[in-house]
């Protein structure tokens, strides 16, 4: 019994208590900045693998993310499993990574392909 | 403290060893999960928060539960079947709960026998099957901690390969969880279907899971 309670007790540690804010705000300060033009302050929110594979050759970032044309919207729902979250939004679907600096989104402007395969993202990294 | 360590050592012997072996998961499993997260993009973490999070738990608990299922198994099913020549058997012929004397509760209790054996009712009841209920409970609770713990890390899997996450009933009805699961299951069961056979025909001189070194392979419920 008492490698149960000890069990339990790993359980309520590894975080039944979720808190989805983080992720959601990131998710629209993202937005926020990549739908206005403020290609550059969106950029820094991209987890750096995403970063460094949007552009092009010859392209910034920033210039990137604005050609991309993603759309915001209100967030509907936040997912978060360990240092993963997934934000819904009216207009999009993020998916973002907890790093020690916080919340960043590793794959935006996503799409649901059906037969519980992954997003197609025209962000990702 | 010498006579302590001298008449518990079997005990003492097997915590120690379980201590160590789960400290030594912990750090191979925080190894294992680093190299994964770097993979991934992430950051290494230290093995204190490695213990905290869901993929360690699972793969404590999946081990666990599959470990008390087995010797649950075992307690209930040596009252009703027996293999002969077998020491983990009943003599054929034995089988079933055993009448009042043999079990020595009620009136046929003893001296020191405990005092739920004496009394009657319900006390009697449980007692007469407490161990069965403690294993029973521990593994339940663990394969319920091992569905918990096994969606977490599951979900944290699916969001990372940007896929959506899975409800508690979609995840214990799916591969991940009957994966882990019957893996672990399968072993537990041979394992005890080669204690029960072999120790027909091959003997561990004083050990009482065995059979004495001279008695018969024919020879059942004998243990050395």
């Amino acid at each position: 019994m008492k490698t149960a309670v000890v069990l339990l007790a790993l359980l309520a540690a590894t975080g039944c208590a979720v808190d989805t804010g983080p992720p959601a705000r990131t998710a629209e300060r993202f937005l926020a900045a990549a739908t206005t033009q403020q290609g550059e302050i969106a950029c820094e929110l991209l987890a750096r693998r995403t970063a460094e594979k949007l552009p092009d050759k010859g392209q910034t970032c920033a210039q990137a993310l604005v050609e991309v044309g993603l759309r915001g919207g209100a967030v509907k729902s936040v997912a978060v499993w360990g240092d993963e979250a997934q934000v819904r939004l009216d207009g999009d679907t993020l998916f973002l990574h907890r790093f020690g600096g916080g919340w960043r989104v590793k794959a935006a402007g996503c799409a649901p392909r059906g037969d519980d395969l992954p997003y197609e993202c025209e962000v990702e990294d | 403290m010498k006579r302590f360590l001298k008449e518990n050592s079997l005990s003492l012997f097997f915590l120690l060893i379980f201590a160590l072996a789960l400290i030594g998961q912990a750090f191979a499993g925080n190894a294992e999960y680093n190299d994964q997260r770097l993979v991934d993009g992430g950051q290494p973490i230290s093995v204190v928060e490695y213990v905290t999070t869901s993929d360690f738990a699972v793969d404590v608990a999946e081990n666990w539960q599959s470990e008390y299922l087995q010797f649950l198994l075992f307690i209930l099913a040596t009252v009703w079947l027996v293999q002969r020549g077998s020491p983990e058997s009943k003599e054929v012929g034995k089988e079933g709960g055993g009448s009042d004397k043999e079990q020595m509760v009620g009136r046929h209790a003893q001296g020191e026998s405990p005092g739920w054996a004496t009394a009657d009712g319900w006390r009697r009841a449980l007692f007469s099957n407490s161990l069965g209920w403690v294993m029973g409970t521990v593994f339940v609770l663990s394969w319920l901690a091992q569905s918990v713990a096994g969606l977490a890390a599951n979900n944290a899997q699916r969001l990372a390969e940007l896929r959506d996450p899975q409800s508690w009933g979609a995840y214990v009805t799916g591969a991940d969880f009957w994966s882990r699961t019957l893996q672990n299951w399968q072993s537990e069961f041979l394992a005890v279907a080669s204690m029960v056979v072999l120790s027909i025909y091959l003997r561990q001189r004083g050990s009482p899971e065995s059979k004495p070194v001279g008695a018969p392979h024919g020879a059942t419920g004998v243990e050395g």
